[in-house]
């Protein structure tokens, strides 16, 4: 099985190389690729003298243009399977293992890591009102779906090639998990939860104000619906 | 309408019009672009020749004034082409985004390939 991990990062210098030292301690045998996202630090430099395996994206195109990228990356290479891997230090790789397996099995098309399965799993649960946000989407999803996703916005998510296939052609651009999650629900793959642990990060700023946690909230639940109402049973796979 | 105010309206329209035609044949346009302008043109010299049947047509409409049929035609065609207009910058900004992707993919493909020659070249060396 070739595995892939799509690591999008902008601006993240601190972090790359102790990313990649994780990776490589992993005893797992994965692929990665880091997404440069036209970052305006010394991103590009580190990433070429120390001879990582990147893709620089000739211009800024936000973390869904960058994530698609990863995933036409994986389709030309035949990758079996295709992991989203935050370039911040947030997520753990030996999670990769667990949110992989359903895949290997051939129980899930698509598996998401939560934060929010079980109680004990993840230490950091985020922030009152992005756990709110949270909650909104997920009744959505629910109520849209009848599937109960606990951590729609979570952006450690592994796919197998179908998925792979479908997020190369399709992929929305801003505020892109939700989104995709539900355009595949209403195709029809099977998408399943793992839990997984989640770090705060380490290094770098996360982008969240209130006005861009408003937008997001709109944006995010506006796309849900109309996916849902309009195309609800529009072209199974 | 006063005499001078209509010789004016249609100077400035055929001037406008003129314009119009320039940029299409300095490629500055698209010609299907600039028919919606062209015929916006039209229709004001017809009202500069004609100012009476503006006038008539508010009245049968019912509009008061003859100048508040004009702003609100002008509204609704304003408020047409800025939906227009968004609907084709996003979609253009989807096409620029997968060239974007598609260039860079790409680079990486070239650099990799220079790298490998390079490494040939080394070796018959």
């Amino acid at each position: 099985m070739k595995i892939l991990l799509i690591i999008p990062s902008y601006n993240e210098e601190e972090n790359i190389l102790k990313v990649y030292k994780e990776i490589q301690k992993s005893k797992q045998d994965i692929d990665y690729v880091f997404i440069n996202d036209g970052s305006t630090d010394n991103s590009l430099k580190i990433f070429k003298e120390n001879n990582l395996n990147y893709i620089n994206l000739i211009h800024n195109l936000g973390i869904g243009g960058a994530v698609q990228t990863g995933y036409k990356y994986a389709l030309e290479n035949n990758y079996d399977i295709a992991i989203q891997f935050d370039g911040d230090g947030q997520h753990d790789i030996n999670y990769v293992e667990t949110i992989c397996k359903p895949i290997i099995d051939g129980e899930a098309d698509f598996v998401i890591g939560s934060r929010y399965l079980d109680d004990t799993t993840s230490g950091f649960k985020s922030t009152f009102m992005r756990r709110l946000g949270k909650n909104i989407i997920s009744v959505m999803i629910k109520w849209f779906w009848k599937q109960k996703i606990t951590d729609p916005t979570s952006g450690f998510r592994a796919g197998n090639k179908e998925v792979i296939k479908n997020f190369a052609k399709e992929y929305p651009s801003d505020y892109p998990e939700p989104e995709s999650t539900v355009t595949l629900l209403k195709l029809g793959y099977k998408v399943t939860e793992r839990p997984v642990n989640m770090k705060e990060r380490e290094a770098g700023e996360s982008f969240a104000n209130a006005w861009t946690s408003c937008l997001y909230m709109l944006k995010v639940s506006l796309a849900i619906i109309v996916d849902s109402i309009f195309r609800r049973n529009g072209g199974k796979k | 309408m006063p005499l001078t105010l209509r010789l004016a309206l249609i100077a400035i329209t055929l001037i406008y019009i003129l314009l119009i035609l320039r940029s299409i044949r300095r490629k500055k346009m698209n010609v299907s672009f600039s028919i919606f302008w062209i015929i916006a043109g039209i229709i004001l010299i017809i009202f500069a020749i004609v100012p009476n049947m503006v006038e008539a047509v508010s009245k049968m409409l019912g509009f008061e004034a003859p100048s508040n049929m004009l702003f609100v035609l002008t509204i609704f065609i304003a408020f047409y082409l800025i939906f227009n207009l968004t609907t084709i910058m996003s979609q253009e900004n989807k096409k620029n985004i997968l060239l974007i992707q598609e260039v860079s993919l790409l680079k990486k493909k070239v650099e990799e390939l220079e790298e490998k020659i390079n490494e040939k070249k080394q070796e018959e060396k």
